[in-house]
Protein backbone atom coordinates (compact mmCIF):
# COMPACT_ATOMS: atom_id res chain seq x y z
CA UNK A 1 0.00 0.00 0.00
CA UNK A 2 2.73 2.39 1.02
CA UNK A 3 4.87 1.39 -1.95
CA UNK A 4 1.98 2.14 -4.29
CA UNK A 5 1.79 5.69 -2.96
CA UNK A 6 5.54 6.09 -3.49
CA UNK A 7 5.21 4.72 -7.02
CA UNK A 8 2.46 7.23 -7.83
CA UNK A 9 4.52 10.10 -6.38
CA UNK A 10 7.55 9.07 -8.45
CA UNK A 11 5.46 8.82 -11.62
CA UNK A 12 3.99 12.27 -10.97
CA UNK A 13 7.42 13.86 -10.48
CA UNK A 14 8.63 12.11 -13.63
CA UNK A 15 5.74 13.35 -15.77
CA UNK A 16 5.89 16.91 -14.43
CA UNK A 17 9.62 17.15 -15.07
CA UNK A 18 9.23 15.61 -18.54
CA UNK A 19 6.73 18.37 -19.42
CA UNK A 20 9.00 21.03 -17.90
CA UNK A 21 11.99 19.68 -19.85
CA UNK A 22 10.14 20.10 -23.15
CA UNK A 23 9.30 23.66 -22.13
CA UNK A 24 12.87 24.40 -21.04
CA UNK A 25 14.48 22.99 -24.19
CA UNK A 26 12.52 25.31 -26.55
CA UNK A 27 14.64 27.54 -28.72
CA UNK A 28 14.98 31.15 -27.70
CA UNK A 29 14.43 34.30 -29.72
CA UNK A 30 16.40 36.52 -27.36
CA UNK A 31 19.52 38.19 -28.71
CA UNK A 32 21.28 39.52 -25.61
CA UNK A 33 23.79 37.15 -24.11
CA UNK A 34 25.67 37.54 -20.87
CA UNK A 35 28.71 35.75 -19.53
CA UNK A 36 28.65 35.28 -15.78
CA UNK A 37 31.40 34.02 -13.54
CA UNK A 38 31.05 33.47 -9.80
CA UNK A 39 27.79 35.39 -9.80
CA UNK A 40 29.15 38.56 -11.45
CA UNK A 41 28.36 39.55 -15.04
CA UNK A 42 31.61 39.86 -17.01
CA UNK A 43 30.30 40.60 -20.53
CA UNK A 44 26.97 41.48 -22.08
CA UNK A 45 26.53 41.66 -25.84
CA UNK A 46 23.94 41.59 -28.60
CA UNK A 47 24.35 38.60 -30.91
CA UNK A 48 23.00 40.53 -33.92
CA UNK A 49 25.56 43.28 -33.97
CA UNK A 50 28.61 41.66 -32.45
CA UNK A 51 31.48 40.74 -34.71
CA UNK A 52 32.66 37.16 -34.81
CA UNK A 53 35.24 36.83 -32.09
CA UNK A 54 36.68 34.64 -29.39
CA UNK A 55 36.71 35.80 -25.77
CA UNK A 56 39.13 34.21 -23.37
CA UNK A 57 37.88 33.91 -19.80
CA UNK A 58 40.30 32.91 -17.10
CA UNK A 59 39.07 31.02 -14.09
CA UNK A 60 40.32 31.75 -10.57
CA UNK A 61 42.03 28.35 -10.43
CA UNK A 62 44.19 29.12 -13.47
CA UNK A 63 42.02 27.40 -16.08
CA UNK A 64 40.35 29.07 -19.02
CA UNK A 65 37.36 28.91 -21.36
CA UNK A 66 37.23 30.28 -24.91
CA UNK A 67 33.77 31.67 -25.70
CA UNK A 68 33.20 31.87 -29.45
CA UNK A 69 30.72 34.18 -31.14
CA UNK A 70 30.02 33.26 -34.75
CA UNK A 71 27.16 34.09 -37.15
CA UNK A 72 24.85 35.17 -34.35
CA UNK A 73 25.43 32.10 -32.18
CA UNK A 74 27.52 31.65 -29.09
CA UNK A 75 29.28 28.54 -27.86
CA UNK A 76 32.28 27.53 -25.79
CA UNK A 77 34.98 26.56 -28.25
CA UNK A 78 37.60 25.32 -25.86
CA UNK A 79 38.13 24.70 -22.16
CA UNK A 80 40.93 23.12 -20.21
CA UNK A 81 38.73 21.27 -17.75
CA UNK A 82 38.76 17.47 -17.87
CA UNK A 83 35.04 16.90 -18.45
CA UNK A 84 34.57 19.18 -21.50
CA UNK A 85 30.81 19.19 -20.98
CA UNK A 86 30.49 22.90 -21.76
CA UNK A 87 32.22 22.38 -25.13
CA UNK A 88 30.01 19.40 -25.98
CA UNK A 89 26.85 21.38 -25.15
CA UNK A 90 27.33 23.29 -28.40
CA UNK A 91 25.62 26.58 -29.14
CA UNK A 92 23.38 28.41 -26.71
CA UNK A 93 19.78 27.82 -27.75
CA UNK A 94 17.35 27.89 -24.89
CA UNK A 95 16.20 30.76 -22.71
CA UNK A 96 16.23 28.72 -19.56
CA UNK A 97 19.11 26.32 -20.08
CA UNK A 98 22.43 28.17 -19.83
CA UNK A 99 25.77 26.72 -20.89
CA UNK A 100 27.57 26.05 -17.64
CA UNK A 101 31.10 25.05 -16.87
CA UNK A 102 30.92 23.60 -13.38
CA UNK A 103 34.69 23.40 -12.71
CA UNK A 104 35.21 27.06 -13.65
CA UNK A 105 31.89 28.35 -12.29
CA UNK A 106 31.13 29.97 -15.64
CA UNK A 107 27.66 30.56 -17.08
CA UNK A 108 26.76 31.73 -20.59
CA UNK A 109 23.07 32.63 -20.84
CA UNK A 110 20.45 34.76 -22.55
CA UNK A 111 19.45 37.95 -20.78
CA UNK A 112 16.35 40.08 -21.15
CA UNK A 113 16.55 42.12 -24.35
CA UNK A 114 17.48 45.68 -23.53
CA UNK A 115 14.98 47.58 -25.68
CA UNK B 1 33.90 -4.83 12.67
CA UNK B 2 35.40 -8.21 11.96
CA UNK B 3 37.83 -9.00 9.17
CA UNK B 4 35.25 -10.77 7.03
CA UNK B 5 33.05 -7.69 7.06
CA UNK B 6 36.00 -5.40 6.33
CA UNK B 7 37.06 -7.51 3.36
CA UNK B 8 33.53 -7.54 1.96
CA UNK B 9 33.32 -3.76 2.18
CA UNK B 10 36.72 -3.34 0.54
CA UNK B 11 35.71 -5.72 -2.23
CA UNK B 12 32.47 -3.84 -2.85
CA UNK B 13 34.31 -0.50 -2.90
CA UNK B 14 36.77 -1.76 -5.48
CA UNK B 15 33.98 -3.25 -7.62
CA UNK B 16 32.22 0.13 -7.51
CA UNK B 17 35.44 1.90 -8.49
CA UNK B 18 36.08 -0.47 -11.40
CA UNK B 19 32.56 0.09 -12.71
CA UNK B 20 33.06 3.85 -12.26
CA UNK B 21 36.34 3.89 -14.23
CA UNK B 22 34.90 1.73 -17.02
CA UNK B 23 31.89 4.04 -17.26
CA UNK B 24 34.23 7.01 -17.75
CA UNK B 25 35.36 5.37 -20.99
CA UNK B 26 31.82 5.16 -22.38
CA UNK B 27 31.10 8.32 -24.39
CA UNK B 28 28.16 10.24 -22.96
CA UNK B 29 25.43 10.79 -25.57
CA UNK B 30 23.81 13.60 -23.54
CA UNK B 31 25.98 16.73 -23.45
CA UNK B 32 24.32 18.07 -20.32
CA UNK B 33 26.33 18.53 -17.12
CA UNK B 34 25.41 15.95 -14.51
CA UNK B 35 23.70 13.48 -16.85
CA UNK B 36 25.22 10.06 -16.34
CA UNK B 37 24.21 6.43 -16.22
CA UNK B 38 25.78 6.00 -12.79
CA UNK B 39 26.39 2.27 -13.07
CA UNK B 40 28.56 2.37 -9.94
CA UNK B 41 25.38 2.96 -7.97
CA UNK B 42 24.42 -0.67 -8.52
CA UNK B 43 26.89 -1.35 -5.73
CA UNK B 44 25.49 1.48 -3.60
CA UNK B 45 21.92 0.19 -3.85
CA UNK B 46 23.11 -3.35 -3.16
CA UNK B 47 24.94 -2.15 -0.04
CA UNK B 48 21.90 -0.19 1.15
CA UNK B 49 19.91 -3.43 1.28
CA UNK B 50 22.60 -5.76 2.56
CA UNK B 51 24.72 -3.67 4.93
CA UNK B 52 24.34 -1.23 7.79
CA UNK B 53 23.93 2.48 6.91
CA UNK B 54 27.35 3.37 8.31
CA UNK B 55 28.99 0.63 6.22
CA UNK B 56 27.21 1.81 3.08
CA UNK B 57 28.39 5.35 3.80
CA UNK B 58 31.96 4.06 4.02
CA UNK B 59 31.76 2.35 0.62
CA UNK B 60 30.32 5.49 -0.97
CA UNK B 61 32.95 7.77 0.61
CA UNK B 62 35.81 5.61 -0.66
CA UNK B 63 34.23 5.46 -4.13
CA UNK B 64 33.78 9.25 -4.24
CA UNK B 65 37.28 10.17 -3.12
CA UNK B 66 39.15 7.62 -5.23
CA UNK B 67 36.78 8.19 -8.16
CA UNK B 68 37.54 11.92 -8.15
CA UNK B 69 41.23 11.07 -8.15
CA UNK B 70 41.01 8.52 -10.98
CA UNK B 71 38.83 10.68 -13.21
CA UNK B 72 41.29 13.57 -12.81
CA UNK B 73 38.40 15.91 -12.07
CA UNK B 74 38.60 16.84 -8.39
CA UNK B 75 36.40 19.91 -8.85
CA UNK B 76 33.47 17.62 -9.65
CA UNK B 77 33.86 16.07 -6.19
CA UNK B 78 31.73 18.70 -4.43
CA UNK B 79 28.80 18.15 -6.78
CA UNK B 80 28.97 14.39 -6.68
CA UNK B 81 29.45 14.37 -2.89
CA UNK B 82 26.37 16.56 -2.36
CA UNK B 83 24.42 14.25 -4.66
CA UNK B 84 25.66 11.10 -2.99
CA UNK B 85 24.82 12.33 0.52
CA UNK B 86 21.28 13.30 -0.50
CA UNK B 87 20.88 10.00 -2.37
CA UNK B 88 22.01 7.91 0.61
CA UNK B 89 19.70 9.73 3.02
CA UNK B 90 16.72 9.18 0.70
CA UNK B 91 17.43 5.51 0.13
CA UNK B 92 18.16 4.70 3.77
CA UNK B 93 14.87 6.33 4.81
CA UNK B 94 12.95 4.31 2.27
CA UNK B 95 14.53 0.89 2.42
CA UNK B 96 12.39 -0.27 5.33
CA UNK B 97 9.08 0.65 3.71
CA UNK B 98 9.64 -1.05 0.35
CA UNK B 99 9.12 -4.77 -0.35
CA UNK B 100 11.78 -6.89 -2.07
CA UNK B 101 10.11 -6.61 -5.44
CA UNK B 102 10.28 -2.82 -5.46
CA UNK B 103 13.95 -2.24 -4.92
CA UNK B 104 14.16 -0.50 -8.30
CA UNK B 105 11.78 2.15 -6.94
CA UNK B 106 14.18 2.87 -4.10
CA UNK B 107 16.93 3.35 -6.65
CA UNK B 108 14.77 5.74 -8.69
CA UNK B 109 14.09 7.84 -5.60
CA UNK B 110 17.78 7.72 -4.73
CA UNK B 111 18.58 9.04 -8.21
CA UNK B 112 16.07 11.87 -7.80
CA UNK B 113 17.57 12.84 -4.43
CA UNK B 114 21.01 12.67 -6.03
CA UNK B 115 19.97 15.16 -8.72
CA UNK B 116 18.37 17.50 -6.20
CA UNK B 117 21.56 17.41 -4.11
CA UNK B 118 23.72 18.10 -7.16
CA UNK B 119 21.63 21.09 -8.23
CA UNK B 120 21.60 22.47 -4.68
CA UNK B 121 25.39 22.31 -4.62
CA UNK B 122 25.56 23.96 -8.05
CA UNK B 123 23.22 26.79 -6.98
CA UNK B 124 25.32 27.46 -3.88
CA UNK B 125 28.69 27.22 -5.64
CA UNK B 126 27.77 29.15 -8.80
CA UNK B 127 25.77 31.73 -6.81
CA UNK B 128 23.12 31.67 -9.48
CA UNK B 129 19.58 30.32 -9.56
CA UNK B 130 19.75 29.80 -13.34
CA UNK B 131 21.09 26.27 -12.96
CA UNK B 132 17.77 25.16 -11.40
CA UNK B 133 16.55 24.93 -15.01
CA UNK B 134 18.61 21.76 -15.29
CA UNK B 135 16.65 20.03 -12.54
CA UNK B 136 13.68 18.76 -14.60
CA UNK B 137 15.99 17.37 -17.29
CA UNK B 138 18.20 15.74 -14.68
CA UNK B 139 15.15 14.29 -12.93
CA UNK B 140 13.89 12.66 -16.14
CA UNK B 141 17.24 11.20 -17.19
CA UNK B 142 18.15 10.43 -13.58
CA UNK B 143 15.03 8.42 -12.86
CA UNK B 144 15.48 6.40 -16.06
CA UNK B 145 19.09 5.67 -15.12
CA UNK B 146 17.99 4.94 -11.55
CA UNK B 147 15.36 2.46 -12.75
CA UNK B 148 18.01 0.68 -14.81
CA UNK B 149 20.58 0.43 -12.02
CA UNK B 150 17.80 -0.53 -9.61
CA UNK B 151 16.69 -3.42 -11.82
CA UNK B 152 20.29 -4.58 -12.08
CA UNK B 153 20.56 -4.54 -8.29
CA UNK B 154 17.30 -6.44 -7.92
CA UNK B 155 18.63 -9.21 -10.17
CA UNK B 156 21.86 -9.24 -8.17
CA UNK B 157 20.06 -9.50 -4.84
CA UNK B 158 18.09 -12.50 -6.10
CA UNK B 159 21.21 -14.22 -7.37
CA UNK B 160 23.52 -13.51 -4.42
CA UNK B 161 21.56 -15.09 -1.61
CA UNK B 162 23.01 -15.17 1.84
Amino acid sequence: MKSRKILIAVLLIFLVSACLSVFILRHSDQQTVEIVQNGTVLYTFDLNDTQDQIIRISAPDGGYNLVQIQNGTVCIAEADCPDQTCVKMGTLQSDYLPIVCLPHKLIVRFAEDAS
Amino acid sequence: MNIRRLTELALLSSVALIIFVIELRIPNPFPIPGVKLGLANIVTVYAVFRYRPSETAMIVTVRLLLGAMFSGNPSALLYSAAGAIACLCGMLLLRRSLPEKQIWLCSVIGAMFHNIGQITAAVILMQSCGVIAYLPILLVTGSLAGAFTGLCTQLLLYRIKR
